[in-house]
């Protein structure tokens, strides 16, 4: 059932992670941890299991591109879906983004709406809606 | 004496702009012209004066960014409580008429009116309580465009100290020219954060809609 999926938010201010993982429960998604940059969250990705990964990309120690490149390296993590969201708003983060395996790329600031929209469609396409 | 009051003009001898001073005027001019040519920092003061507008912009955005959060909130709370008190009056009004006939209350459909103004009523300060909490974003936006604005003043700050400790009298005890030339390290690329001006800038999206519409282009 897709309210029992497991996400994982990574974003270097925790007003933004608490502001993400209430929204991922006002949609219905209740399971959610946090990771304070990329380094964090590939050690929880890699001790604990996780259906998704929403991840901020200006962060110290390991960014989100960094982040992302990892998983996507690692073959127990690359199925893992990645929604970006993030304040890049330049054209070649975006597709850089893309180009790495990114499952979806949102700015900030965003609504709740658009978040329950990426979110949703990221999981439809996965089969896992 | 009144502290306001202006004293008679007094001889300055030594600060009059004679030949002599303004020599010595030009030399001191060419004496820092050449030293932050040594330094190497004619072109890191040519790049502060480009980047103090930039700088100027930061914290013009960061002060309509609070601003337009703390005006979110207001309104929001404004909303919310106007909910509220509705609720509270209803509440009241449906008490008394259930105290005063309560099968009249519920038969003439009081009660259920009532049931119906509660749900909706929760339902638009729920909306309101999240439109709370997704204004409390700009804290993420502008701690990284003040962390930007922190670094210009912390890189002006250690130039100026370099040059200080350049021009200090030789007997001062300061460290050797030598020593404040050492190249500052290499800085790390640095993603650009927040867009702060992203009218003029072709380079970047100025919105969702735009992420999108790029995105599909790439067939993603």
């Amino acid at each position: 059932m897709a309210n029992e999926l497991r996400f994982l938010v990574v974003d270097d201010f925790s007003t933004m992670r608490r502001i993400v993982r209430n929204l991922l429960k006002e949609i219905g998604y209740t399971e959610a941890d946090e990771a304070e940059d990329g380094v964090v969250a590939l050690h929880k990705l890699r001790n604990s299991n996780f259906d998704f990964v929403v991840s901020d990309i200006n962060m110290p120690n390991m960014n989100g591109f960094q982040l992302l490149n990892e998983i996507k390296k690692d073959d127990k993590l690359k199925h893992l879906p990645v929604l970006m969201v993030t304040a890049e708003a330049r054209k070649e983060d975006i597709v850089m983004a893309a180009q790495q395996g990114a499952a979806g790329y949102i700015v900030k600031p965003f609504t709740k709406a658009t978040l329950e929209d990426k979110v949703n469609l990221i999981l439809t396409k996965l089969g896992l809606k | 004496m009144n502290a306001l009051q202006v004293k008679e003009p007094v001889a300055i001898g030594p600060l009059e702009l004679t030949p002599d001073v303004h020599q010595r005027i030009g030399s001191l001019t060419r004496q820092l012209h050449d030293a932050l040519t040594g330094l190497g920092l004619t072109d890191k003061v040519r790049n502060w004066a480009g980047e103090l507008p930039d700088a100027k912009s930061r914290l013009s955005y960061i002060a309509r960014l609070t601003g337009e959060a703390a005006e979110k909130v207001l309104n929001n709370v404004d909303q919310a409580k106007a909910h509220h008190d509705h609720i509270a009056a209803e509440t009241r009004r449906i008490g008394a008429l259930i105290v005063k006939d309560p099968v009249a209350a519920v038969a003439k459909g009081h009660v259920m009116n009532f049931i119906t103004d509660v749900e909706e009523a929760t339902k638009e300060i729920d909306k309101n309580l999240t439109d709370i909490m997704m204004a409390q974003d700009f804290h993420d936006l502008t701690g990284q465009v003040i962390a930007k604005v922190v670094n210009l003043a912390a890189n002006i700050e250690e130039q100026l100290v370099q040059l200080l400790i350049l021009t200090a009298p030789p007997d001062s005890g300061t460290k050797p020219p030598e020593a404040a030339v050492a190249p500052t390290p290499p800085q790390q690329p640095v993603l650009q954060g927040p867009v702060v001006s992203p009218e003029n800038n072709p380079d970047v999206v100025k919105g969702q809609s735009e992420v999108d519409d790029l995105l599909a282009s790439l067939g993603f």
